[in-house]
């Protein structure tokens, strides 16, 4: 078959709903990277201007301008993989014109590498494989699942083997009866995004269901809705959407139609991110299967209710998991995060009523559709309500998803459940929410899983991404790592994050700033203090969780750090 | 600026303890100015990122303000007022943030100080960093942005190791002047403005409306012409009046040292022009002191020369030249193309000139599409 010509791509693309990034994407797939001419031809397919493209384009990571571009391999070097072997493979592939790449979501399974559209892993040059991400162990404990309840059967990842286990019941149910019953149910869950943020899930698909439309003059309450699902997944040491949507896609599937039923919207994106292209032709898999079977596309089941959805996958950018970002991405404007108000509710995509929801908050609301608030709310410890998928990786015995109760010990998930430090070594520190809370360690490793006993020691569980380091790591080094990739991904639109970012690392890199322990700490801690209170995202205002954590338990890591760069 | 008692209003904010009363969509900014500038205390917010003809960004943090109920302090500039709202606009705490701000944005340039030739907003950065004292050598470490001193053009200097990524310039080209030839490449401590494929700007879309330049908080962007003049001695004068080139109207600030001209800029409250011009408005006036410019009418004699002459001597002697055509060949031998560069009033005295003077309507508008 001849190569699409320029002009086969745009006019494929051009009328699609999101179209910028795939026509990228189209282009890169045949070149392996975007020429000149793959840029005008866009510019002027889509009707962006050059200059404009030119500097979205150069914001991703993996779009690459010149040749090999995507047919050199990316290796792994994130917070846990460096330790892995990820520094050495990068050293003895870089003849390959490999390039390092941050946290690409396979904490479980160091090193990833990503060549073209597929991912391998392994450590040594020639021992690579493809392999389907490893499912989650049996529970531990014996205690009862929410979204890993049924993710271990075999088949589960095709239609049949997910109607099995009950899948697609709540949606049938629900779409028999008034979305008002769905929001109920929901809202009564206790619900609470599982992006990071734990806004509470009800209160979020209510509120587009009730957003009148922003267009002037424009008073009804139909207009075009979204369902943005938020697969980006970009946190260092989160990889549990990666399992969900790689062996249980049609949860996912199932919990986008019931936010669009409930919410009154009739399109539906899944924003995944570029290192997972094997969970994309997965998920295009599953809307098929869904598609083909009536449960997705026009009047469902004969309910009057339509609902489509579209796979986007991103480019390398983290910043994109943030929902402001993702939406300017998905519209193909330069990706900076939004101000704030508005929020997506009332102006998301194209400016209209958005719901972005995070891939784990969907699939458990497929499980709460099918077995009830009552049931959910019970799976959690004490009052706290439901379940949280954590990613646990690094110097552990056991690295995996976990679906922990919330209000679980951390010790008993890290001793019990995953098998503990390596023989002979003790657990220094653990991060928190992927790298965005910063680390715990010492007696604040005795928190329970839940944003109460977390935040209390100024941390916060966020995504649930753990990331353990043993007695035999470096904190200033790992502190170094995790404020380079923040200062990596920052996206530039505000100073305290633009500018901090890149000071914290040249401190922590002993690059730049005072040699005495007063003066330094003086520096890092104004920096610090100027993110978190005045940057335009959650993203600055993270960061510097690092700096105060390692400050806080590692005063004399610190110190001699500050001593050494002095001499 | 409106009267802030109009009936428009939709509420009311407290800030600094005094109740301010807002129209729908502005900001707690442009509220808190607003009233500023008719009460006589002007609003003291600072802003760095900020062009009031702009959207709203929220780049730069300067403006940020505590809000009763919020954790972190707002970005005044982006957050549209609501009815009840209590800001306090430079507390302690606030002010320490924006002093922290500017000694960081001061360590990433290599020059704070720059000539006010640059352009119209080109010691904002400057001022600010007077104000808070910011010149304190903390945070010392990597510079940003690349020089493209390399640019050919006459007009711009790119001088982008002064640049602080605030953006404006990218916003002005696309919200004013509509052009979109510049934007931001790279992210994090890597922006950079650039056009496409990091090329020049005569190769761009780029039409030399400089107002970017203008917009540019730091010299960064840099107006190349003025920027001649650095050396000649004297303050810079600012005298308003319009530009002469076309029927807009654009209002004009010209800038002069002693009796040297030594550049034009808009002026940001011009009623047609809001702050934008085009090339021949911003950057053509060399022709105002070249020495070949014609100080007094000529008229070409029997040698063929042009030889200097009184105005009374050149009108009659271009009235018998029309007159002259007219007998010779007829009325219709005479037309008229008024220039688009004439105001109404020129125009409406041309046409009457031809149509009562020679009894023919053979007019015409050099900007007639
Ligand atoms: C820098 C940054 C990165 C983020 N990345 C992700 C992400 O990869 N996936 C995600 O679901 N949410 C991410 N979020 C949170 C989203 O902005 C948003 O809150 C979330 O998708 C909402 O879904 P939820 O309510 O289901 O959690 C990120 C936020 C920030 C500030
Ligand atoms: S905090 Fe960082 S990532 Fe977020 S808007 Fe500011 S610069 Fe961009
Ligand atoms: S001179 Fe005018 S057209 Fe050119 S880049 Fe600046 S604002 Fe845009
Ligand atoms: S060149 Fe000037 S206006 Fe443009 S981003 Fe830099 S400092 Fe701002
Ligand atoms: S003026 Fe408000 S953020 Fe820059």
């Amino acid at each position: 078959m001849p190569l699409p010509t320029d002009q086969d791509l745009v006019t494929d693309w051009k009328s699609r709903p999101a179209p910028l990034l795939p026509l990228l994407h189209a282009f890169n797939d045949r070149d392996g990277y975007l020429s000149d001419e793959a840029l005008r031809a866009v510019s002027q397919g889509l009707r962006i201007p050059l200059a404009d493209l030119f500097g979205t384009v150069t914001f991703y990571h993996h779009f690459s301008r010149f040749p090999p571009g995507t047919n050199a391999p990316r290796v792994c070097t994130g917070q846990v993989c460096r330790f892995a072997g990820g520094l050495e493979l990068l050293e003895t592939m870089r003849k390959d014109g490999a390039t390092p790449m941050p946290c690409a979501g396979r904490c479980d399974e160091p090193v990833p590498v990503l060549t073209g559209r597929s991912v391998q892993v392994g450590v040594t040059v020639g021992e690579f494989e493809s392999r389907p991400s490893p499912l989650p162990v049996a529970n531990p404990g014996g205690l009862e699942e929410c979204v890993f309840a049924a993710i271990r059967n075999p088949g589960n990842d095709t239609l049949e083997g997910y109607r099995r286990a009950g899948g697609y019941s709540g949606y049938e149910g629900a779409l028999g009866s008034d979305p008002e019953n769905l929001l109920t149910v929901i809202t009564d869950s206790g619900l609470a995004g599982r992006g990071g943020a734990g806004f509470p899930t009800g209160v979020k698909w209510r509120a587009v269901r009730e957003a009148l439309n922003p267009r002037p003059g424009d008073d009804t309450r139909a207009g075009p809705k979204s369902v943005v699902c938020n697969a980006d997944e970009g946190e260092p040491g989160c990889f549990k959407d990666r399992v969900l949507m790689d062996h249980d896609p049609h949860a996912v599937l199932e919990g986008m139609a019931l936010a669009g039923y409930a919410a009154g919207a009739e399109i539906g994106f899944i924003y995944l991110r570029y290192e997972y292209p094997e969970t994309a032709d997965i998920l295009d898999r599953a809307i098929t299967e869904a598609e083909n079977a009536g449960l997705l596309g026009e009047n469902i089941l004969g309910s009057g209710f339509s609902f489509r959805i579209h796979v986007r996958r991103g480019a390398g950018a983290y910043i994109c998991g943030e929902e402001g970002s993702l939406l300017n991405s998905l519209e193909g404007k330069h990706p900076f995060p939004r101000e704030r108000p508005p929020f997506p509710v009332t102006h998301g995509f194209e400016n209209r009523p958005t719901v972005v929801n995070n891939v784990e908050t969907l699939a458990s609301a497929a499980a709460i559709a099918r077995r009830g608030a009552e049931w959910y709310r019970g799976l959690g410890a004490g009052d706290l309500a439901g379940t949280k998928i954590i990613s646990l990786s690094g110097d552990i015995m056991r690295p995996g998803n976990y679906e922990v109760p919330f209000g679980f010990p951390l010790q008993t998930l890290l001793n019990d459940w995953a098998g503990g430090p390596r023989p002979g070594r003790h657990i220094q520190a653990v991060t928190m929410a992927g790298i965005s809370g910063g680390f715990l360690a010492k007696e604040d490793l005795d928190v329970t899983l839940d944003e109460p006993s977390v935040r209390s020691k100024g941390s916060m569980l966020g995504a649930g991404g753990i990331m353990v380091f043993d007695d035999s790591r470096d904190m200033l080094e790992v502190a170094h790592s995790c404020m380079e990739f923040f200062a990596h991904e920052s996206c530039g639109k505000c100073f305290p994050c633009r500018i901090g970012t890149q000071r914290l690392t040249e401190r922590l890199a002993g690059a730049a700033g005072p040699g005495v322990l007063a003066g330094w700490s003086d520096e890092v801690e104004d920096i610090g203090s100027v993110m978190k209170a005045t940057s335009a995202c959650g993203l600055g205002m993270a960061a510097p969780l690092i700096t105060e954590s390692l400050m806080r338990y590692f005063p004399e890591q610190v110190a001699a750090h500050v001593e050494a760069t002095n001499s | 600026m409106s009267d802030p008692s109009s009936e428009t209003t939709v509420g009311s904010i407290e800030v600094d303890g005094k109740n301010l009363n807002f129209t729908a969509g502005e900001t707690i900014l442009e509220v808190t100015r607003r009233h500023g500038a008719v009460s006589g205390e002007p609003c003291k917010i600072p802003t760095l990122c900020y062009d009031e003809r702009l959207d709203p960004f929220g780049g730069c943090r300067m403006c940020v303000v505590e809000l009763e109920g919020s954790h972190n302090p707002v970005a005044s500039c982006a957050r549209a007022a609501e009815d009840g709202m209590v800001i306090r606009s430079s507390t302690e705490a606030v002010e320490k943030h924006r002093k922290t701000l500017l000694e960081m944005v001061c360590s990433e340039n290599r020059q704070v100080d720059v000539d006010p030739l640059s352009g119209y907003a080109s010691q904002e950065l400057k001022e600010l960093a007077d104000r808070y004292d910011a010149r304190s050598g903390r945070f010392a470490g990597k510079k940003s942005g690349k020089s493209r001193e390399d640019d050919p053009n006459p007009f711009i200097l790119r001088d982008y190791d002064q640049c602080i990524s605030c953006y404006r310039c990218v916003r002005v080209c696309a919200e004013q002047e509509g052009d979109y030839a510049i934007s931001v490449k790279g992210r994090g401590f890597d922006t950079q403005i650039t056009v496409e494929f990091d090329g020049h700007l005569k190769d761009s879309a780029c039409t030399f409306c400089g107002q970017c330049v203008q917009t540019c908080p730091t010299g960064a962007l840099a107006d190349r012409k003025a920027l001649r003049h650095t050396e000649v001695p004297g303050e810079i004068e600012k005298t308003r009046t319009i530009c002469t080139y076309c029927g807009v109207g654009c209002s004009v600030d010209i800038l002069t040292k002693g009796d040297s001209m030594v550049g034009v800029q808009p002026a940001m409250d011009g009623p047609a022009n809001h702050g934008a011009l085009c090339v021949k408005g911003q950057f053509a006036y060399d022709f105002v002191q070249h020495d070949e410019r014609l100080k007094t009418p000529m008229i070409r004699g029997e040698d063929g020369e042009l030889h200097p002459t009184s105005w009374d001597v050149a009108l009659d002697k271009a009235a018998q030249g029309f007159l002259d055509a007219r007998d010779k060949h007829g009325r219709h031998s005479v037309y008229a193309v008024a220039s688009g560069r004439a105001p109404h009033e020129a125009g409406y005295t041309t046409q009457k000139f031809i149509r009562s003077g020679f009894w023919s309507n053979h007019i015409d508008n050099c900007s007639r599409a």
